[in-house]
């Protein structure tokens, strides 16, 4: 009887242990999610085409958290991309600000800018961008090596985000020896291989057929559920929205409400 | 600093390795020619002036020429100075002429021209007048009453300046010839030519026949003794020699007989540089061109490196190198054409010109110079482009916005 009782005590104990420690993964994965990294605030960004002023962007404020997968949507024209380049500073705006985990990024001068970017944020582009004259393994390595890191470093690191893309077998493969979908892993492999704080990519899947664009999602989102890999991705494709967490939806240079 | 080098490094070298071969083949081919064409002039230049130089000493004045004192018309007991003179270790031979000017005559034609008073056994030992004899024979010792004429004198075998010329004398021709009022008739012995206008503008005789007309007979005077030093001898050097040996006459090397050969070298010289400045600026143009159009077509590739974090620096480095590395190339490639190609053949084949024959002569530090300079072309006319273009904004770069 008196073990009976201390044997309940005991059980009792560890499931308050139990409670105590998914109580605190909880709220862990709480202030994860709630952790603002990217905070635009009333971006406006003005293009002058000819003698004509056209407002992209109409004051867009929006805040991304750690770990999310945010889609930027609308209809042509409405500043999707624009937004994106402001939100991956690959441009300025013309006014409002852009913090990047902290850092205001407005107030970069180009050089940092260039800084930041190599070794803070990844970027797949609809077209892949791949440098022609060099090999999936040393596109994937060139920021690599940028940073300093030592050829076996950077060597092992391209091989493993090729593998983890699927193309570990295609290392020293030109980029014009492969098929769109297979450029648009080494691209993405590029664009994590220095695992960035924020992934942006801009319509990754307008080039591809669906079940090639099906692949290219289902990546995004291990790594983003696997990693917690914060991504940020441009796209006018309704059911793309399905892998993301959160859609902001743009119309006409402002958030759509 | 030392990984951006290695990224710059990196970048030219897959470009130039998988980039396009053609515009890489056309680049350097172009770059070649350019080089060999900046140091082909000076080659052509510095063969020339050796030909003139060896003309001046193979025909004319030997390596140094004494000459009478100040203010004395001749050179007393030359046989005497030469045996002394020929008494140095690095002296081959010497020769004693009597030197004037005179008037030929040859039926209704008459010219004026050098007349050399010559032995002409110790004549042998230091000019090589004898091989330069086209018809007939050289004078020997014995020999009086005959002449040797230049072409310039005889006319014919090509001579330059034909109208000014006799007008075509041949060996066995007899020629008045008058010096100092005094006229004689000549059998002409032989005719030669040097192919340096100056040098066959003259005629040789032998030395009793001028002393006889000069009305200087037995007195073993000289005006001017010409000596012949061993191959490679400094003639500075033969000077101070001969300066301690005691000869009080005056001593001339042959450099200061080249007056109007160095005033033509001057003046090809100055030609040469004009012509390097434009064929730099023809380099300079080129590379520009071409790594201007290399990356133009590479500008989305620019913009994508760009946005990744690749410095700004590092790819105009990149493009740097690439104008660099042809540069090299070209340089490379042209000096082992010219080293090993042209300057060879024009040696075993010389080259015909109204100086007689030339070969190339291609001077090391010239060709050093050229390559220097052809690398500081290629580095602005890659600079220039490249950073122009690496600077404009990454939106334009990679949208064309």
């Amino acid at each position: 009887m008196e073990n009976e009782r201390e044997n309940e005590r005991e059980n009792e104990r560890e499931n308050e242990r139990e409670n105590e420690r998914e109580n605190e993964r909880e709220n862990e994965s709480k202030i994860q999610k709630n952790d603002i990294i990217i905070e635009g605030m009333d971006i406006v960004r003005t293009f002058r085409m000819g003698e004509v002023q056209v407002r992209a962007l109409r004051g867009v404020s929006v805040n991304i958290r750690r770990g999310e997968f945010v889609a930027i949507m609308g209809p042509s024209g409405s500043g999707k991309t624009t937004l994106l380049n402001q939100l991956g500073i690959l441009d300025t705006p013309n006014s409002g600000k852009v913090v990047i985990d902290g850092t205001d990024t407005s107030t970069l001068p180009e050089k940092e800018k260039g800084k930041f970017r190599l070794h803070n944020l990844g970027y797949v582009f609809q077209d892949y961008a791949l440098l022609p004259e060099l090999s999936a393994a040393e596109n994937v390595y060139l920021s690599l090596m940028m940073q300093g890191k030592s050829k076996a470093e950077y060597e092992s690191a391209a091989a493993e985000i090729l593998t983890a893309v699927g193309l570990g077998d295609r290392l020293a493969q030109l980029p014009s020896k492969m098929s769109g979908g297979q450029q648009q892993r080494v691209s993405i492999a590029r664009a994590l291989a220095h695992s960035p704080i924020i992934l942006f990519a801009d319509e990754p899947c307008a080039n591809l057929d669906s079940e090639t664009s099906k692949e290219v999602l289902d990546l995004f989102k291990k790594f983003n559920t696997e990693y917690g890999q914060t991504i940020v991705m441009v796209t006018h494709e309704e059911w793309h929205a399905a892998y993301t967490d959160r859609v902001i939806k743009l119309k006409d240079g402002m958030l759509e409400q | 600093m030392l990984e951006k080098a290695k990224v710059s490094f990196f970048l030219a070298g897959r470009s130039i390795t998988r980039g396009n071969k053609g515009i890489t083949i056309f680049t350097i081919f172009v770059l070649t020619l350019i080089f060999v064409q900046l140091v082909l002039f000076s080659s052509m230049l510095a063969g020339v002036t050796l030909k003139f130089n060896e003309l001046m000493v193979d025909y004319q004045t030997g390596n140094v020429v004494i000459e009478p004192e100040e203010e004395q018309r001749y050179i007393e007991d030359a046989s005497a100075l030469q045996k002394k003179i020929e008494s140095l270790p690095r002296v081959i031979g010497t020769t004693a002429r009597l030197k004037t000017s005179g008037n030929f005559r040859y039926k209704e034609k008459e010219m004026g021209g050098t007349v050399y008073g010559i032995d002409p056994t110790d004549e042998s030992f230091v000019t090589a007048i004898e091989d330069a004899i086209i018809s007939g024979e050289f004078l020997s010792r014995p020999d009086r009453g005959e002449i040797i004429l230049g072409r310039e004198v005889s006319g014919g075998f090509g001579a330059l300046m034909e109208s000014r010329s006799l007008g075509g004398v041949e060996v066995g021709d007899t020629v008045e010839l008058t010096i100092e009022g005094k006229t004689r008739e000549f059998r002409v012995k032989g005719i030669y030519t040097t192919r340096y206008f100056m040098a066959d503008a003259s005629a040789y005789i032998n030395r009793a026949d001028l002393e006889e007309m000069l009305g200087v007979e037995n007195q073993d005077l000289a005006q001017e003794i010409a000596v012949r030093t061993t191959a490679g001898t400094d003639e500075y050097e033969t000077r101070m020699a001969l300066l301690s040996l005691g000869v009080r006459e005056n001593i001339r090397t042959w450099h200061e007989f080249a007056g109007i050969l160095r005033l033509i070298e001057n003046t090809l010289g100055l030609i040469r540089n004009i012509m390097n400045a434009i064929g730099l600026l023809i380099a300079f143009v080129i590379i520009f061109v071409v790594i201007y159009v290399n990356i133009v077509n590479k500008k989305r590739q620019i913009g994508v490196q760009k946005a990744i974090g690749i410095e700004q620096n590092v790819i105009v480095a990149s493009f740097v190198l690439q104008a660099m590395l042809y540069a090299g190339t070209g340089v490379i490639l042209g000096y082992c054409f010219m080293r090993f190609g042209l300057v060879p053949y024009t040696v075993a084949h010389p080259v015909d010109i109204p100086l007689g024959t030339m070969s190339l002569k291609l001077d090391d530090a010239e060709a050093i110079n050229r390559a220097v300079l052809l690398f500081l072309a290629s580095i602005v006319g890659s600079v220039i482009p490249a950073y122009k273009l690496a600077q404009k904004d990454l939106l334009e770069l990679i949208w064309d916005k």
